[in-house]
C-alpha cells in the first residue's frame, strides 16, 4: 500500500544498504587496483633511513601552502578550507548526522547546537557558490575541469541545501524533504569512490608517497 | 682543438652553447606512419603506470594550484602551461589502459583516445614549457609529483619520435660520439693535455686505479674549460687519488631529457663501468643538475643493484673537504647571493653543502626571497635551453630568476650548475644585464689559500 | 416523524442552548469558521438521526474503549447516546440470534443510508476462517455491510491501515478496510487508538456537511493535516539541538526533545500535540516518551521505536556485508591491476621486439 512515507522508508533502508555496499565495494576497488600496480625497487643509496616516517608526516605539512607559493593561492585555499570544515562540521555534529553514524559503526559523540549547524551550512553553501564561480571564470580551471569537477561539485551542493530545507521544513512535506535529502547523499556516497572526491581517502597515500620518496633523497618534503 | 663532426654545428660564439638553429624543422624522428608513431607513444607510456604514476594520476583534484607556481604559467597567463595539463595525453591513455576503472573508460569512452595530432600538439608542452624544476610537485596538495610524471611522458614522446628537433640532434650525438656537444674522448684528451700545459696543474686521465672517478660535463669541456683547471686545483689540495677515464667521463644525459631510457642507461653505465674498473670508491658528479639526478638517484636502477660507490656531487665534496680542514680558504669580501639549481637541491637533496661552501668563503650571503627547496628555475634545464623556437618564452621566464637576482642587491651570483650558468650567460646577453653566474667550484679553486711549498 | 438530533438532545434534558455550544465547540474542534457552528446547528436540528452500524473485526476493543472513556458525562458520550447505534457487540447489551436479528433489521430499514463504523483489520488468510463470528467471515461481512453504508469510517490504524494484525509477518493475511471495500467512500480515521475529540469531530462533520476533505491517505486534513512535530510544545529544544539521549539523564528530565529516543513525531500525522488525551491532559511526548507514530501506516515496521529517524531500517549485518563487499571491491581491483600489468608485460614485449630496444628488465624506476 503506497504510503507517505514511501520514499523515505526507500531512503533509510535499501537506498541507504546500497549506497553504503558500493561505496566500500568501489574505494577498495579503486585503491587496490592502484596499489597492486608494479613497485619497482628503488636500489640508490638513500640519503635518510626511515623515510616512510617523513612520509607519514607529509600527510600533515601538505595541508597548508609554503609561504613562497602563498602569495599567489592562499586566498583561494583559505575559501577552500572554510567550506571543508563547515562541511565537517555539519556531517559530524549534527545530531541526526551522529546517529545515522552510530547506528551504522556505533560510534558516537556529542552534538552541536542546532544554530551553529546552520550557520555552518550557511557557510558552506556560500563558499561552495563561491568556489564553483572561481571554477567557472579561471583560465587554469577552465582549461583542466571537466564533468567529474561540475558534477561532484553538484552531489556536494545538494545534500546541504536540502539537509537544510529538511531540517527547517521548507518546501514541503518533512517526509519527502527528509527523503530527498537522504537519497542525495546517498548518490554522493555511491558516487564518492569513481571520482575526484576519492581524494577524501587518496591525499592520504599519495602525499606520503611524495613524502617518502623526497625525504628519502634529504629533499624537502 | 681537434675537427668536430658538422652533422649538427655547434654555435661556439653564442652566449649559450647549442646545435645550431636548423633550417627546415623535423620535430618528428624517424620515417613511420601515424598509426606506429601513436602505438609506441602509448605503448612507451604504458610501460610507466606503476603504483605511484598510477596513485598520481588518480588522486589529481583539478585545483589548479600547481599552474600558480610554475614560471611558464605564471609568466604568460597561458592555461595551457598549467602543470598537470602538459600531462593530459599521458593521464588519458593510463585511465584507458591501466586505471582500476580502464574497462568502462574504454567502454564509455568516458576519457578519448589518444591521437597523434594531440601528441604533436603537446610536444611544446611536454619539452618546451617544462624543465621539470619540481615547484609544481612542492605546491600539489595532494602532492603529486608532477615533475617526475613528465619525465616519465617524455619516455612514451621519445619512443614516438615526438622530441624537439635540436634536443634529439643532440642526444644523437651523445650516443654516436660519446658527447652531446662534439666532446669525444679524443677531444677531451686535447683539452685536458692543453690544460696542463696551459695552467701547469696535474689532470690525470685513464689512471689503472684511484679512489675517485671523476667526471664532467661537456658544457665545462667545451665553455668553462677553467672548471677542469679548478678541479685538478682542489683534488690537489685534498691529496686524493683522483682520475678522469676516457671510457666514463660524460656527466650529462641528454638522454634522461629526451626521455630515451635505452641513451640514459647506456650513459650511466659508462661512467659506473669506468668507476668500477678503477676501483673507486667515490665517483664525483660536476656542477651539472640533471647529472646527480642521472646517476646519484636513478643509476643504480639502471645498473640493477645497489652502486659499490659513494655518488657525490662536487658541492659536497668540497663541503667535506672545508669540514675535514683539507681546504682552507681566503675571505672573499663580496655580498653573493646562491641560485639554487633545481635537480640538485629541490630535487636532489643537497641543499645545504653549497651553503656551507660559501659560508666558509666568508662570503656575505643574501638569499633570494624564495631560495632552497623554493626558488625559481632558471629556465634552462630539461633540454629546454637546446630548444631554439622555446627561446622567446625561455627569456619571459627568466625574468623572473633575474628579478629575484636583482632584488638581493649582491654582487655576485653563485650556482653550482654549468646548465644554468649558460643559462643564466645568454638570459644576460639578451636582456643587457651584468652579473652572470659564478661557478661555486671556480670560486673556491680560486680562493684556496697558496701553499707554503 | 423520526427524532433528530436536537430531539435526542432534548429527551435526555439537554436546553436547546447545550446543543448550539456543542454545534459551536464541534466546529471550532474541526477548524471551520464560525458560520459553520450555525449551518451545523441547522442540520442537526432537521435531520432525522442516523442509525450507525459499528462492527469489530480483528481489533483490541481500544479504540472503542477510547471513544467512551468517561468519567463525568462527555460531549462524546452524549453524541453516542443521541444517534441511533442500531449495533455495536461490545456496549450492546444483547448477544447472540437476537442482536444479529437486530442488526439485520436495522440494516434493512436504513439500506443505503447508514453509516459504517469498522474497527479492526480484516484477515483475508484461509479462506477469511481467522475472523468468523455468526458464522460469517469477516470480509463477507464486511462486502455485505459496506453495501448499503452511505459511507464507511474506518476507525483506528487497524482498520485504517492494517495496523497490529498487519505487521510483519502478518500471518493472518490482514488487509485494512480499503482493501476490501472499494466502491464507497471512506474516512480513515488512524491512531492507536485515535484520540475521541477527532472520532466525535469526524461524525459530526459527516452529519453536518458530507465528506470531509481528506488526505492521501484518507484521513481527514482537519485533523490529520499537520504533523506531531509541526505543533509540539518541545520543538523549540529540537531546533536549538538540545535532545534527551536517555529516558532518566538530565535531558529527559528538563522535557528535551525525544528525536533521539525515536520519536517519529516529524513523519507522524496527527492531532495529538494540540488536541491531546483525556480532554487535554497529556499526550506521550509531554510524558516523556517519544511517539510511536501509530496513526501512520507500517508503524510497526519502520526500524523500531527506539530506533532514531535518521537510523536506517534496514536489519543487515553490517560487519558482514560491508567486510564483503570490501573484499570484493579488492578482488575487483587486483584483477584490474592484473589485467593492466599483463597489457605492460604485452607492450613492453613488442617494445623489445622493435630496432634499437634492449628488453627493459631495468629502467629508471623514476616512479
Amino acid at each position: 500500500m503506497s504510503t507517505e512515507t514511501d520514499l523515505l522508508d526507500f531512503a533509510r533502508g535499501p537506498a541507504l544498504e546500497a549506497a553504503l555496499i558500493i561505496l566500500v565495494f568501489g574505494m577498495f576497488w579503486r585503491l587496490v587496483g592502484v596499489l597492486v600496480l608494479r613497485r619497482p625497487r628503488d636500489l640508490s643509496e638513500p640519503r635518510v633511513r626511515h623515510a616512510w616516517l617523513e612520509g607519514i608526516r607529509t600527510i600533515f605539512t601538505r595541508m597548508w601552502p609554503r609561504r613562497e607559493f602563498r602569495p599567489r593561492i592562499l586566498h583561494w585555499e583559505a575559501v577552500s578550507y572554510v567550506f571543508h570544515f563547515s562541511l565537517a562540521l555539519v556531517i559530524l555534529g549534527l545530531v541526526p548526522h551522529i546517529l545515522l553514524i552510530r547506528d551504522i559503526t556505533g560510534l558516537s559523540w556529542p552534538g552541536l547546537p542546532t544554530g551553529v549547524i546552520t550557520f555552518a551550512t550557511g557557510v558552506a553553501l556560500i563558499s561552495l557558490l563561491a568556489l564553483l564561480a572561481h571554477r567557472a571564470t579561471h583560465p587554469v580551471l577552465r582549461r583542466i575541469s571537466n564533468f567529474d569537477d561540475y558534477f561532484s561539485w553538484l552531489l556536494v551542493f545538494t545534500p546541504l541545501l536540502t539537509g537544510l530545507m529538511a531540517y527547517y521544513h521548507l518546501g514541503g512535506r518533512y517526509e519527502d524533504l527528509l527523503a530527498v535529502h537522504m537519497l542525495s547523499a546517498e548518490l554522493l556516497l555511491a558516487w564518492l569512490p569513481f571520482s575526484k572526491l576519492a581524494h577524501t581517502v587518496l591525499f592520504l597515500f599519495s602525499r606520503s608517497v611524495t613524502g617518502t620518496i623526497y625525504s628519502r633523497r634529504g629533499a624537502q618534503t | 682543438m681537434t675537427s668536430i663532426d658538422t652533422q649538427f654545428p655547434l654555435e661556439l660564439n653564442q652566449s649559450r652553447l647549442s646545435i645550431q638553429k636548423p633550417e627546415p624543422r623535423y620535430d618528428k624522428q624517424g620515417e613511420m606512419a601515424d598509426t606506429e608513431r601513436l602505438d609506441r607513444a602509448m605503448r612507451g607510456f604504458v610501460k610507466e603506470f606503476g603504483a605511484t604514476a598510477a596513485l598520481y594520476m588518480e588522486s589529481c583534484v583539478h585545483c589548479g594550484q600547481c599552474a600558480e607556481v610554475c614560471q611558464y604559467y605564471v609568466q604568460t597567463g597561458d592555461p595551457r602551461y598549467t602543470p598537470i595539463w602538459k600531462l593530459e595525453p599521458f593521464k588519458q591513455a593510463y585511465k584507458r589502459e591501466a586505471g582500476p576503472f580502464s574497462f568502462f573508460f574504454r567502454l564509455f569512452n568516458l576519457k578519448r583516445r589518444v591521437t597523434v595530432q594531440a601528441l604533436e600538439e603537446w610536444q611544446e608542452l611536454i619539452y618546451d614549457s617544462c624543465t621539470q624544476c619540481g615547484r609544481c610537485t612542492m605546491v600539489c596538495p595532494m602532492g603529486i609529483d608532477i615533475a617526475s610524471l613528465v619525465g616519465l611522458a617524455r619516455h612514451g614522446m621519445a619512443a614516438a619520435g615526438l622530441v624537439p628537433h635540436e634536443l634529439w640532434a643532440t642526444v644523437e650525438r651523445a650516443k654516436r660520439e660519446g658527447s652531446p656537444l662534439g666532446t669525444t674522448p679524443a677531444v677531451l684528451k686535447d683539452r685536458i693535455a692543453w690544460l696542463e700545459d696551459e695552467h701547469n696543474v696535474e689532470i690525470p686521465l685513464d689512471r689503472e686505479r684511484a679512489d675517485v672517478l671523476m667526471t664532467i660535463s661537456s658544457i665545462e669541456v667545451m665553455k668553462y674549460p677553467q672548471s677542469i683547471v679548478a678541479l685538478a686545483k682542489i683534488m690537489k689540495r685534498m691529496g686524493a687519488s683522483w682520475t678522469f677515464r676516457s671510457d666514463g667521463y660524460e656527466a650529462t644525459n641528454f638522454s634522461m631529457f629526451a626521455g630515451d631510457q635505452q641513451g640514459q642507461r647506456e650513459a650511466s653505465l659508462k661512467l659506473i663501468e669506468a668507476a668500477i674498473a678503477v676501483g673507486a670508491r667515490m665517483l664525483i658528479l660536476p656542477e651539472c643538475g640533471h647529472a646527480y639526478q642521472a646517476l646519484r638517484w636513478q643509476g643504480a636502477n639502471f645498473y640493477g643493484k645497489p652502486l659499490p660507490f659513494q655518488v657525490l656531487q662536487i658541492a659536497e665534496y668540497l663541503a667535506e673537504g672545508i669540514r675535514q680542514g683539507k681546504l682552507q680558504l681566503q675571505p672573499v669580501r663580496n655580498s653573493a647571493t646562491f641560485h639554487d639549481p633545481c635537480q640538485i637541491v629541490r630535487r636532489g637533496g643537497v641543499t645545504e653543502a653549497p651553503r656551507e661552501v660559501l659560508r666558509a668563503l666568508g662570503v656575505e650571503l643574501r638569499e633570494m626571497d624564495a631560495h632552497g627547496a623554493y626558488n625559481w628555475c632558471c629556465g634552462g634545464g630539461g633540454g629546454v635551453v637546446t630548444i631554439h623556437r622555446a627561446d622567446p618564452l625561455r627569456y619571459k621566464t627568466y625574468q623572473i630568476k633575474m628579478q629575484q637576482v636583482e632584488d638581493t642587491g649582491a654582487e655576485m651570483l653563485v650556482s653550482t650548475c654549468s646548465n644554468c650558468r649558460q643559462t643564466f650567460d645568454d638570459g644576460q646577453a639578451h636582456f643587457h644585464g651584468d652579473k652572470t653566474a659564478q661557478s661555486l667550484l671556480e670560486l673556491v679553486a680560486d680562493h684556496l689559500v697558496t701553499e707554503q711549498e | 416523524m423520526e427524532d433528530t438530533i436536537l430531539d435526542a438532545f432534548r429527551k435526555n434534558g439537554l436546553s436547546r442552548r447545550a446543543f448550539l455550544k456543542f454545534c459551536a465547540a464541534t466546529a471550532s474542534l474541526l477548524a471551520l469558521p464560525p458560520a459553520a457552528a450555525a449551518a451545523m446547528a441547522e442540520k442537526l436540528a432537521s435531520a432525522p438521526r442516523p442509525t450507525v452500524i459499528y462492527l469489530s473485526y480483528q481489533e483490541c476493543t481500544g479504540c472503542l474503549e477510547s471513544m467512551t472513556r468517561s468519567f463525568s458525562p462527555t460531549i462524546e458520550h452524549l453524541l453516542f447516546n443521541n444517534i441511533s447505534l442500531a449495533f455495536n457487540d461490545t456496549l450492546q447489551a444483547a448477544a447472540g440470534e437476537a442482536a444479529e436479528a437486530a442488526r439485520k433489521e436495522a440494516m434493512r430499514k436504513a439500506w443505503g443510508k447508514y453509516i459504517l463504523i469498522v474497527d479492526g483489520a480484516v484477515p483475508m488468510g484461509a479462506g477469511g476462517a481467522y475472523c468468523v463470528a455468526a458464522g460469517q467471515s469477516a470480509v463477507d461481512d464486511l462486502r455485505h455491510a459496506a453495501q448499503g453504508a452511505a459511507a464507511i469510517i474506518a476507525v483506528g490504524t487497524c482498520a485504517a491501515f492494517g495496523g497490529v494484525p498487519y505487521a510483519a509477518p502478518n500471518p493472518t493475511g490482514a488487509v485494512p478496510v480499503s482493501e476490501v471495500v472499494r466502491d464507497r467512500p471512506i474516512i480513515n480515521v488512524s491512531g492507536c487508538p485515535p484520540i475521541p475529540e477527532v472520532m466525535t469531530g469526524v461524525v459530526v462533520y459527516y452529519l453536518s456537511f458530507g465528506m470531509p476533505a481528506l488526505d492521501r491517505q484518507g484521513r481527514p486534513l482537519t485533523f490529520y493535516g499537520n504533523t506531531i512535530h509541526d505543533r509540539c510544545y518541545r520543538r523549540p529544544f529540537y531546533d536549538e539541538g538540545r535532545f534527551a539521549h536517555t529516558f532518566d539523564d538530565e535531558g529527559a528530565r528538563n522535557g528535551w526533545c525525544l528525536y533521539e529516543l525515536g520519536c517519529k513525531g516529524p513523519v507522524t500525522y496527527n492531532a495529538c500535540a494540540t488536541l491531546k488525551w483525556n480532554q487535554g491532559t497529556s499526550f506521550p511526548i509531554q510524558s516523556g516518551h517519544g511517539c510511536l507514530g501509530c496513526s501512520e501506516p507500517d508503524f510497526w515496521d519502520k526500524g523500531g521505536f527506539y530506533r532514531p529517524l535518521p537510523a536506517a531500517t534496514g536489519h543487515w549485518p553490517r560487519g558482514e556485508v560491508l567486510g564483503g563487499a570490501a573484499l570484493g571491491g579488492a578482488v575487483v581491483g587486483v584483477g584490474a591491476a592484473a589485467l593492466a600489468r599483463s597489457r605492460q608485460q604485452a607492450s613492453a614485449a613488442k617494445g623489445a621486439k622493435e630496432v634499437n630496444s634492449l628488453p627493459p628488465k631495468e629502467d629508471s624506476h623514476e616512479h
